[in-house]
């Protein structure tokens, strides 16, 4: 039929029938063919896509929505923990009371008069302004009532049936443990950045992925942090300090255990007051409480630089012999006079020095030694910059740049004349007990391998002989208020007339106990600073280390010791016996 | 309608391709079903993560450190141990069960650990010791034994504990006495109010 229809149409060409059909037939069957291989290619296209497709998937990893549930675990900055995991920092999802008069798309923004509803809040909070309530909702601009809501009183508050009151669920940044360690942690402001403590040195890593999924770990230990605190604040209140100020450091890898400040504050509500004082209060020498007293102010922290001047001498080889004696009448060197707090006879010598802390023997000491040397070694010990720690509020010391003179040495050697942080104490009380090395402070929890190798600024022998000497100083001498049965603490204390304008005021001191213990093994040091402390009842009417720092320490010790490893026992101790002979007199009278 | 065999086939294609069809839907469906329950769990999840959260941190606050120092001030005081409480290896500890000094008296315990049960002794006789080890208690005071108490003195401490009883009967009248009294004496004032 087709054939015929093409007979017709094109008459001319087609001369049979039957090659007509042949070539109809060779078309159809090569459409069909083609069609065949279109509907190939398709099959295998979608074949190829699946397999990519497959392909992907398999090489990708998770879809997508997984990494959306990862995301909304994690925090939006990260945790930071102590050194045995415990939270210190961390978000927390709370309500915020937020007047948004925009809730009612038409007429008035509220149900109720401003006044009923500031009276309906103040049955719910009772501490809320009503007048100042009534102001914001009258205004008609947005803005928070009050922030960190309870969920209960956010359902009370939607009772109140107002559309315009939203409880917007927000983050903060919030500190479990209240206003301990900070200084140490810092707080967040209202920007979201970090502030004042290791908020601020972590603020990058803190917000960024790897920060937000693992927690950042610090030295501290949250219960050593506290005992120290704790017993801090209540030697400040038994001593009417103005201050206080306290570490715990290791002594073998320069981790702080604990760093306390006081009067310290709450990073959870800081206050503007915190962290300024008006002119008037600076003038006075005040300090805001947001002020770090163990690593941002200086001081000079007296006696308790003896025991380096003599660990100095020693190394320097000009004290061999510690049953040498020295004169102990006040010297005079110019126009200057260096005395005794009270008559130690007529001669001493080291061990003598060290347990009744005369700075005219040490001023001898010191000048044998020689300005250089004491200054070379004080260099060594850090004394010179800023402490080394983590935290971005750090003292520079008052350090004398120049060739020291012959005055200027022998004042250093009882801690006048060089200002530096309770810190750098610590780090160079580490270094004369730990055997010598010095390794800088650090808030970072090490692991074994992390620890740095440090720098030797006393031999071995040396270190030696000062944890004798400093032990000797709490069994018999100035430190003996700082001893606790069975922890072994060896220590020097040291109070400080404090500079003020023109000259030293004799009635503001600071007075400062650097221990260590257990003796026959030192592990912790142990710094306690009290920043103007007044002779009350309970300090026997005197002002000096032995009385207000001192007993902070064997107060501290045995709480915590266990903590940290160490069991009190009393049958052992260092051995002292070599030195024994050289203070037949203090040995006697203590074992009376 | 003529059915040829071109025809038989691919009617046959068809319908494997829409039963083919009507499975893939099924079977997404089936996926997406899968996949919103999945959604649903991990909504779950993440809710019942953060009341862990909100819960950890509010007793982490109820129980941080200035909370426990308040608590121990006002109500327990207790203080760091001393050095005289901790024991220093198994030497020491063994120690603790010595005796005093020579000669010195057994000390008094309170706690007694019985012996454990040997498979094979003789049950009837372990039986007679357990019992005995009971009666072997011991008066710390006379050095008596309650097995070895005579019959008189156990009359006597039986006589003891009948005028105990009775001494508390008294008491215990003379309390239902006085409530009454105190009961009595609020009616009598109640209408002077």
């Amino acid at each position: 039929m087709t054939a015929l229809a093409l007979q017709s149409t094109v008459p001319v060409t087609v001369s049979t029938g039957s090659r007509g059909l042949v070539n109809e037939r060779q078309r159809s069957l090569l459409m069909a063919k083609a069609r065949t291989l279109w509907v190939l290619v398709a099959f295998v296209l979608v074949g190829m896509i699946a397999a990519l497709r497959i392909a992907y998937l398999g090489t990708t990893g998770p879809s997508p929505r997984e990494v959306r549930l990862a995301d909304l675990l994690t925090p939006q900055r990260g945790e930071i923990v102590d050194r045995n995991g415990a939270p210190l920092a961390r978000d927390f999802r709370v309500y915020s009371l937020w007047f948004n008069p925009k809730a009612m798309t038409e007429g008035e923004p509220l149900i109720h008069s401003p006044k009923e509803i500031a009276a309906g809040l103040a049955r719910i909070f009772p501490d809320i302004d009503q007048d100042e309530v009534i102001e914001k909702l009258s205004s008609g601009k947005a803005g928070y009532i009050r922030k960190s809501l309870l969920p209960e009183d956010a359902n009370r508050v939607h009772e109140l049936g107002e559309p315009a009151l939203e409880f917007p669920l927000e983050t903060t940044r919030y500190y479990p443990q209240g206003s301990l360690a900070a200084h140490v942690l810092g707080y967040v402001d209202s920007y979201g950045h970090g502030k004042v403590g290791m908020e601020q040195y972590f603020d990058k890593e803190l917000v960024s992925p790897e920060g937000r999924s693992a927690p950042s770990v610090i030295s501290i230990d949250f219960r050593v942090q506290s005992a120290l605190e704790d017993e801090l604040a209540k030697g400040m209140a038994l001593s009417e300090a103005k201050g206080a100020a306290g570490v715990v450091l290791d002594v073998d890898t320069g981790e702080v255990m604990a760093l306390a400040s006081l009067p310290g504050f709450d990073p959870n509500h800081v206050k503007p007051n915190d962290m300024v004082v008006t002119p008037e209060e600076a003038k006075e020498g005040e300090v805001p409480k947001g002020f770090n007293r163990a690593t941002n102010q200086v001081y000079e922290l007296g006696s308790t630089f003896k025991p380096i001047t003599v660990a100095a001498a020693l190394d320097a080889g000009t004290v061999t012999n510690l049953a040498r004696r020295w004169p102990a009448a006040p010297l005079h060197v110019g126009r200057f006079t260096i005395k005794d707090s009270h008559a130690m006879g007529d001669s001493l010598n080291v061990p003598e020095t060290l347990i009744h802390s005369s700075n005219v023997v040490t001023a001898q000491i010191a000048d044998e030694l020689g300005g250089e040397r004491l200054k070379a070694k004080l260099k060594t010990l850090g004394m010179n910059t800023r402490p080394a720690i983590e935290l971005p509020a750090r003292g520079f010391p008052i350090w004398d740049n120049g060739k020291w003179r012959r005055l200027r040495t022998m004042t250093v050697s009882y801690g006048h004349g060089v200002a530096v942080t309770p810190l750098h104490l610590a780090t160079a009380y580490a270094a004369l007990v730990n055997g010598g090395m010095w390794r800088p402070a650090t808030l970072r929890k090490l692991s074994a391998g992390e620890v740095p190798e440090g720098r030797r600024v006393f031999s071995a022998a040396t270190s030696a002989r000062i944890r004798q000497l400093l032990r000797m100083i709490v069994l018999y001498g100035t430190g003996r208020k700082g001893d606790a049965p069975g922890f072994r603490i060896g220590g020097k204390t040291g109070s400080a007339e404090k500079p003020g304008n023109g000259g030293y005021r004799h009635h503001s001191l600071i007075s400062t106990f650097a221990a260590a213990f257990p003796m026959d093994k030192p592990r912790y040091v142990v710094i306690a600073m009290m920043d103007e402390p007044k002779g009350t009842v309970a300090t026997s009417y005197q002002r000096t280390a032995a009385w207000n720092a001192a007993p902070v320490v064997a107060r501290v010790v045995p709480r915590i010791g266990p903590l940290l490893g160490i069991m009190p026992d009393e049958t052992r101790d260092i051995d002292i016996s070599d030195l024994k002979p050289l203070i037949p007199h203090e040995v006697s009278e203590a074992e009376e | 309608m003529n059915l040829t065999q071109d025809r038989v086939r691919s009617i046959g294609w068809i319908t494997v391709l829409a039963i083919c069809a009507a499975m893939l839907v099924a079977l997404t469906l089936r996926v997406n079903a899968v996949k919103s329950e999945v959604y649903a769990a991990e909504k779950r999840i993440v809710y019942t993560q953060q009341q862990i959260n909100f819960l950890e941190t509010e007793f982490q606050t109820r129980a941080n450190q200035q909370a426990l120092k308040k608590l121990n001030d006002l109500e327990f005081g207790y203080a760091a141990p001393g050095a005289g409480q901790y024991l220093e290896g198994e030497r020491q500890l063994a120690a603790l069960g010595a005796a005093p000094g020579p000669d010195a008296p057994a000390p008094i315990r309170f706690a007694n650990a019985e012996p454990a049960d040997i498979p094979g002794e003789d049950v009837a006789e372990r039986a007679e010791e357990k019992a005995g080890s009971l009666l072997a208690m011991v008066n710390p005071v006379s050095g008596a034994t309650a097995a070895a108490m005579p019959e008189e003195e156990r009359r006597r401490e039986a006589a003891a504990a009948k005028t105990r009883d009775s001494d508390r009967e008294v008491l215990r009248a003379e309390a239902a006495d006085l409530s009454r009294r105190l009961a009595s004496i609020e009616i009598a004032e109640a209408p002077n109010q």
